[in-house]
């Protein structure tokens, strides 16, 4: 049942995502869902979009418990690609608007515990991912921010943005 | 017992109102737990070094006292004594309200109350606090299934009553036995580490469980107009001596093995000499006002037969309670950790100070709701279920009375 | 579980490359390292096992009163110290310097007193979700996933090692995640420890030219930390409580 629901709210999800052109008609609203660097996520888009919850939950425990550290599907290393890099102001319609995973958690209503503990963006000179490419790199801006006045800011900016298309 | 009548309490203002009043504090505590929770502890008076608080001070007197509260149903039930199988009831519902409510403070003052269902789910069986878990829900089923037995005329029903009040009766002293281990198993504080935690809490539960039933039953029939005899009361307020007596015993078993250990004697003489607030706290609050008063008062021939006095002597024994639960807890963290014996300490991390410890608002509203949580069940549940005797007077229930 | 996707193996060149220059950033950016002991990081993909036992050795002769290195870099490295709301008494401390005055013959020590990692902890044996648990390599943490926030193991740790936390955190460190309402604790850099470097605060007493903290495996008998446990006289802080910790003193 509970795999059930869940890959009806993503099939629908991923209906509403994919198809931006009538959601520019106004409707329905969108998730503001941020680009990432690098090319392409450590999984598939779809398998990652039903099954990130039990990688990172799965990886949790082997890393908490048994210290297996690999990069694939650690939380700190999803940070390093799909953390924003730019301070986000409601003014800024640049490719990083919001933080990936609030947005699509907010629009999608579930709550994440996540980043109560867990830091919100990358460390300056963490290493990177193999596969994010040298030229999508510029932490600078995002050193000095508070990651809750980041969050707060970017969930203001995802309302503001509701309806628009994913770039 | 057979021929016991029991019918609901009714209702009418008296008992809107008092819902009204409990409903009140138990919005106050719900306030208190969302303050506490969303901004986290820092509101409170909690610290690292005081960990448990009032909260505290209030759950585990609660869950003590729930315990106890079945005793009268216990006696009347695995023992057979006549006079106490009338109030079976009530005394199966008081335990388990009292211990919803003392549950509640314990469970809202978590730093992740959200956490519950990976509490329920995820248990290390080496934790004695894992195993009072278990207890606490085994409890509550038990002592439903008890009351059920209790209520229902249902032939097969009614054939597991001594088996339902056997193991409720087992299980409530486990249970008992556990929450005392809680601060029994602590090998790192000197106030802790005792054996002996574990029975000084059954007695205590015995004491403040009948103080709170006594109280419970005097305002029930006093408020529902129904006859209340003498024959109860004097059986009730002489079994409340012998436990106030036997909480005496143990709390001086504890004291005096402690003074014969010389590397105890700086917790001994915290808590009975030098230390301020608390040695006050046990001297005049937990031994005078708590123990010593109420035992002249339930046995001194001016008062013993004045349900006045008993009330308030019930009272101040729950007074004594509290009292004897804050020295405990928090007169027990408040002194340091000795970690290098025989050197004077000092750190950024209060080693070697005295920890001092003023509950905050939220935290004693919190606790109080708790109280209103078990009243509240309690009203509710002799409103909705036969559970008070209609009469409690002499002839009726005294097996001994003269016709 | 899917199974890896071939067409999603990075580019190897890409890969080495990182590699190496992070490994030269490591070694230029880490000052005055001094790497006798320790062992090799075992690869990222392996469980740790229990032949390797992490401890340290404090020797209380060479730690000034003054010093306060080790607690700072600690601070430092976990981003403790970002409560805004919590009282003095709130705040976390991980380590923290402890001064010594005997009563009796008025001989002074100056030692950090952090998680002393026991071999069968207390705080392990009380949790009731098991949150508080022991590592299969001796280091003891918080599993902060399933932490209720029920503070009982600040209750039984002996050593008073455990700090709550009492407000909404931001600004973690990425390698240290921390939040309001769980317990938390001296970690051993276990970070750090697993990609082969030492504990933040062993780095930092070695930096500041005392090197009383050393760091090392305590089942390998040729390592610094073990010929020195042999050799010359060390104890356990409460050591009546027959706990053997991983963290050792000398000289007291």
């Amino acid at each position: 049942m509970k795999q059930f629901k869940q890959l009806l709210a993503v099939t629908m999800l991923a209906l509403t995502l994919s198809v931006p052109a009538l959601a520019a008609e106004g409707r329905t609203p969108l998730p503001s869902v941020p680009a990432a660097k690098g090319g392409q996520c450590v999984e598939d888009t779809a398998d990652m979009r039903r099954n990130h919850m039990n990688y990172l939950k799965h990886q949790r425990d082997a890393t908490m418990r048994q210290g297996i550290r690999t990069e694939k599907h650690s939380l700190k290393a999803c940070l390093e690609c799909h953390a924003p890099i730019e301070e986000a102001s409601s003014a800024s319609a640049g490719k990083s608007e919001g933080h990936f995973c609030m947005n699509c958690h907010e629009y999608a209503g579930v709550k994440l515990d996540c980043f109560e503990c867990h830091a919100t963006k990358p460390e300056s000179n963490a290493q990177f991912h193999p596969l994010v490419s040298s030229s999508s790199v510029s932490f600078k801006s995002v050193e000095k921010a508070d990651s809750a006045e980041l969050l707060n800011n970017l969930a203001a900016t995802s309302e503001d943005n509701i309806g628009a298309a994913h770039e | 017992m057979k021929n016991t009548k029991f019918l609901e309490t009714g209702s009418g203002t008296g008992y809107y109102g008092l819902l009204i009043l409990l409903g009140a504090f138990i919005l106050a505590g719900l306030s208190s737990f969302f303050y506490m929770e969303h901004n986290g502890h820092w509101v409170t008076g909690m610290t690292n070094q005081i960990v448990w608080g009032a909260p505290h001070v209030f759950a585990i007197f609660l869950i003590v006292a729930a315990s106890g509260a079945l005793n009268i149903a216990s006696i009347g039930t695995v023992f057979g004594k006549q006079m106490y199988q009338p109030l079976g009831r009530m005394s199966a519902l008081l335990a388990i309200a009292l211990l919803i409510g003392g549950l509640t403070v314990l469970v809202l003052d978590l730093g992740r109350p959200d956490r519950l269902i990976v509490a329920m789910t995820h248990y290390n069986f080496k934790s004695i606090f894992a195993w009072n878990i278990i207890l606490y829900n085994g409890f509550i089923a038990l002592v439903a299934l008890y009351i059920w037995t209790m209520l229902d005329p249902n032939p097969a029903v009614k054939q597991f009553y001594k088996l339902a009040g056997f193991a409720a009766f087992v299980w409530r002293l486990i249970l008992t036995t556990g929450t005392g281990s809680i601060f029994g198993w602590l090998v790192a504080r000197q106030a802790y580490d005792a054996a002996v935690l574990a029975p000084m809490f059954i007695v205590m539960s015995f004491s403040f469980g009948l103080a709170v039933f006594i109280l419970v039953m005097f305002a029930t029939y006093t408020w529902t107009g129904r006859p209340l005899g003498d024959a109860v009361v004097r059986r009730l307020k002489n079994l409340l001596g012998v436990f106030i007596a036997g909480v005496l015993y143990f709390v001086a078993v504890h004291h005096l093995t402690n003074l014969y250990a010389t590397k105890l004697h700086g917790i001994e003489s915290f808590f009975l000499r030098d230390g301020g607030g608390f040695t006050q706290a046990f001297w005049i609050g937990q031994i005078i006002i708590g123990s010593l008063l109420p035992l002249g008062l339930l046995y001194c021939r001016m008062t013993r037969n004045s349900r006045v006095w008993i009330g308030i002597a019930s009272a101040l024994v729950i007074f004594g309670g509290f009292v004897q639960l804050y020295v405990l807890l928090i007169g027990g963290q408040a002194y340091p950790l000795t970690l290098f014996p025989g050197y004077e300490v000092s750190s950024s991390f209060a080693d070697g100070v005295i920890n001092s410890y003023s509950p905050s608002l939220p935290e004693l509203v919190l606790g109080v709701s708790g109280i209103a949580v078990a009243m509240a069940m309690m009203t509710v549940g002799m409103r909705v279920l036969r559970l008070a005797p209609v009469s409690l007077a002499d002839e009726v229930i005294d097996p001994h009375h003269s016709k | 579980m899917q199974p890896m996707n071939e067409q999603m193996q990075p580019d190897r060149a890409r890969r080495e490359f990182f590699s190496r220059s992070a490994a030269a950033a490591g070694v230029m950016l880490a000052p005055g390292v001094v790497l006798y002991g320790v062992a090799q990081a075992k690869p990222a993909d392996e469980p740790v096992t229990s032949k390797v036992r992490w401890g340290m050795l404090v020797d209380t002769s060479k730690c000034n009163t003054d010093c306060n290195a080790c607690v700072d870099a600690c601070n430092a490295e976990h981003g403790l110290g970002n409560e805004k709301h919590s009282r003095e008494d709130q705040r976390s401390q991980y380590i923290r310097k402890v001064e010594l005055k005997h009563k009796a013959t008025g001989m002074t020590h100056s030692l950090p007193v952090m998680c002393q990692h026991c071999e069968t902890p207390p705080c392990v044996d009380v949790c009731p979700t098991g949150a508080s648990f022991k590592r299969a390599d001796g280091i003891v943490l918080v599993d902060r996933h399933i932490c209720i926030g029920c503070r009982y193991c600040m209750m039984a740790c002996p050593y008073k090692a455990r700090s709550f936390v009492h407000e909404e955190l931001t600004d973690q460190k990425p390698h240290t995640p921390r939040g309001k309402g769980c317990v938390e604790s001296c970690t051993m850099c276990v970070h750090r420890i697993d990609e082969g470097r030492e504990p933040a605060c062993v780095e930092a007493c070695a930096a500041n030219g005392s090197r009383a903290i050393i760091f090392g495996d305590l089942n390998d008998p040729d390592s610094e930390i073990s010929q020195q446990l042999k050799n010359y006289a060390s104890s356990e802080i409460r050591a009546d409580l027959g706990l053997n910790t991983g963290v050792r003193y000398q000289g007291l």
